[in-house]
C-alpha cells in the first residue's frame, strides 16, 4: 500500500452506496481519513439540498479532523423521462440535489480550504453533460451545469492553491443505472444495455471512476484544475 | 499501489530529452520496463543505460515505418512484447501561417501526426497479444484551440486527439484503450524556443502570459504522471479520451 492520501481528510457526498461509497473507500485505502454523508447512514447524515446542513457538516468535519484537503460532491440522483414532458416540480427536485448539492458542497469545502491554502474538489458530472442525451435530459442539464461550475470555481480558487475538477462517467454498473435499465429499454425500443454496451463497450464500475477520483485528489494530478475527465469506453470520442 | 506499471512493457518514442524522458525515469521507478527510443541514438541509449537493467534502447525515426518494425521489434526482443505505447515524439515550429514553409509543416505533420499513426499501426500486433494494451499519445492544450504562431502545431495535436478516439473505437475489440494528453505550456527545451518570438507576437512578457493562463509553468514529472495514469490499470475504463493539465488555461473564457 503507498497511502498516497496519507494525512488527507476528505468529505464524500452520496457515499452510501455506488460511486460514492467506492470513492470513499478508495480514498481511505490510500490512507485519507474520510468522512461519508448521506441521506441515511455514513458518519453525518446529510441531505444536500439543505445550504445550513452542508455549512455544518464541512465544519464538523474541521472540528473533528483540523482540516478539509479533498471534497468529493458526488450526491446525486437520476430519472427518465423525455424532457417536453418533465414537470417543472420534477425538473427543480432534480436541480435542488444534482446542481445546487454540487454548488453548496463545493461553495462549502472552499470556505474553509481559502484559509488553508491548499485542496482538491473532485465533482461528480457524466458524460450526459456533454452531449445530448435523450430521456435523462433533466439529469444531463444538472450534469452540465456541474462541469461548468468546476471550470469557474477552478480558475477563481487556482491562485488560492485549490484545485477543481468534474468526472464525466459513462454508464456503470450501478444501482441508479441498473434500476433504470428497463425503462431505458421500453422507452428507447431496443435493449438498453445492448444501446450502451454498442457505444462504450462494457459498463463501467463504480471503482475503476474512484481510481481517477483518487488520482483527482492527489498530486499526481496536481497541474490539473477546471477540467472535466472523461471515462466513458471512449462513448464520447465517438460519432457512430 | 498508484499507477502501478510493473512489468509493463512500454515503447517511449522522443525519450531522448524533455517530457519523454520524464515519462521514461517516472515509467522505470513504478516497474516499468522501457524501450528508450529516439531519433538521437547516443542520448536514447545514454538514458536507457542509467536506467538500468530490464530496459533497452533503440533508434526511431517516427516517420520511417521500417524503422517503427525494427523498434518494435527490439521491444519484443529486449522487453519481450509490449503492453504500453507512448507516442510522445513530435516537434514545433512558431510562425505566423503565412510566413510557415510548406516542407516545414509538411515535415511537422509528418512527425507528429504520421508517425502516431504510424505507431499504432506497428504497435499494435504486440499491444494485443498483452490483453490489456494503452497507447498513450501525446496531444496539447493545442489540439484543442488556437494560439497565434502554432497553426501546424495546433492542427497536428488537433489531428492527435481525433486519431486517439478513432483508434479507441477500432482498438477497443483487442481490449487495447487509446487516450491523448492535452499538456499546456511545459518546462521544455520546446517551450524555451518559443519565448521569444512568442512574446513578440503577444506584446507581452511570457511569465506574465502564463500566470494569466495558467498559473504558472507545467513540470514535465507532472505530464509523466499523467501519462502513467493513463497507462497504467487505474485508468482501465478510460478510452478515446484526451486528458488536459494546464493550470485552467483552456477552461477559462477570458
Amino acid at each position: 500500500m503507498s497511502g498516497e492520501l496519507e494525512g488527507r481528510v476528505a468529505l464524500v457526498t452520496g457515499a452510501g452506496q455506488g460511486i460514492g461509497a467506492a470513492c470513499a473507500d478508495a480514498l481511505a485505502a490510500e490512507g485519507a481519513t474520510v468522512v461519508r454523508t448521506d441521506l441515511t447512514g455514513g458518519d453525518i447524515t446529510l441531505d444536500v439540498r439543505d445550504e445550513g446542513a452542508i455549512a455544518k457538516a464541512v465544519d464538523q468535519v474541521v472540528e473533528q479532523h483540523g482540516k478539509l484537503d479533498i471534497a468529493v460532491a458526488n450526491a446525486g440522483v437520476a430519472f427518465v423521462k423525455p424532457l417536453a414532458q418533465v414537470t417543472f416540480d420534477e425538473w427543480r427536485n432534480l436541480m435542488s440535489i444534482n446542481l445546487d448539492g454540487v454548488f453548496l458542497t463545493a461553495r462549502e469545502a472552499a470556505r474553509v480550504m481559502v484559509p488553508q491554502g491548499s485542496g482538491s474538489i473532485i465533482n461528480m458530472a457524466s458524460i450526459s453533460g456533454l452531449k445530448g442525451s435523450p430521456l435523462i435530459g433533466t439529469y444531463a442539464a444538472a450534469k452540465a451545469g456541474v462541469v461548468s461550475i468546476s471550470r469557474t470555481l477552478g480558475l477563481e480558487l487556482r491562485d488560492f492553491g485549490i484545485r477543481v475538477n468534474a468526472v464525466c462517467p459513462g454508464f456503470a454498473d450501478t444501482e441508479m443505472v441498473r434500476s433504470h435499465m428497463d425503462e431505458l429499454t421500453e422507452a428507447i425500443g431496443m435493449p438498453a444495455e445492448e444501446v450502451i454496451g454498442a457505444k462504450q463497450g462494457r459498463l463501467g464500475t463504480a471503482e475503476e471512476i474512484a481510481k481517477l477520483v483518487t488520482f483527482l485528489a492527489s498530486d499526481r494530478s496536481r497541474f490539473s484544475t477546471s477540467e472535466a475527465f472523461v471515462l466513458d469506453g471512449g462513448a464520447t470520442g465517438a460519432l457512430v | 499501489m498508484i499507477s502501478d506499471l510493473t512489468g509493463r512493457r512500454t515503447l517511449i518514442t522522443g525519450a531522448a530529452a524533455g517530457i519523454g524522458t520524464a515519462c521514461a525515469e517516472l515509467f522505470a521507478k513504478q516497474g516499468a520496463k522501457v524501450l528508450v527510443t529516439d531519433v538521437d541514438t547516443a542520448g536514447a541509449e545514454r538514458l536507457a543505460a542509467e536506467l538500468g537493467e530490464g530496459h533497452g534502447s533503440a533508434t526511431l525515426d517516427v516517420t520511417q515505418a521500417d524503422q517503427w518494425q525494427t523498434a518494435v521489434a527490439a521491444a519484443e526482443e529486449q522487453l519481450g512484447g509490449l503492453d504500453v505505447l507512448v507516442n510522445n515524439a513530435g516537434i514545433e515550429i512558431g510562425a505566423p501561417l503565412t510566413e510557415t514553409e510548406e516542407a516545414d509543416f509538411d515535415r511537422l505533420m509528418r512527425i507528429n501526426v504520421t508517425g502516431t499513426f504510424l505507431g499504432i499501426k506497428a504497435s499494435v500486433p504486440l499491444l494485443a497479444a498483452s490483453g490489456s494494451g494503452s497507447i498513450v499519445n501525446m496531444s496539447s492544450v493545442a489540439g484543442l484551440g488556437g494560439a497565434p504562431l502554432l497553426g501546424a502545431y495546433c492542427a497536428s495535436k488537433g489531428a492527435v486527439v481525433r486519431l486517439s478516439e478513432v483508434a479507441a473505437i477500432e482498438l477497443r475489440a483487442a481490449n487495447i484503450r487509446v487516450n491523448a494528453v492535452c499538456p499546456a505550456f511545459i518546462d521544455t527545451a520546446m517551450v524555451d524556443r518559443l519565448v521569444s518570438p512568442f512574446e513578440a507576437a503577444v506584446g507581452m512578457p511570457f511569465g506574465e502570459v502564463l500566470k494569466l493562463k495558467q498559473g504558472r509553468i507545467g513540470e514535465v514529472s507532472e505530464v509523466a504522471e499523467m501519462v502513467a495514469f493513463l497507462a497504467s490499470e487505474d485508468s482501465s475504463f478510460t478510452t478515446g479520451s484526451h486528458y488536459v493539465l494546464d493550470g485552467g488555461l483552456e477552461a477559462s473564457l477570458l
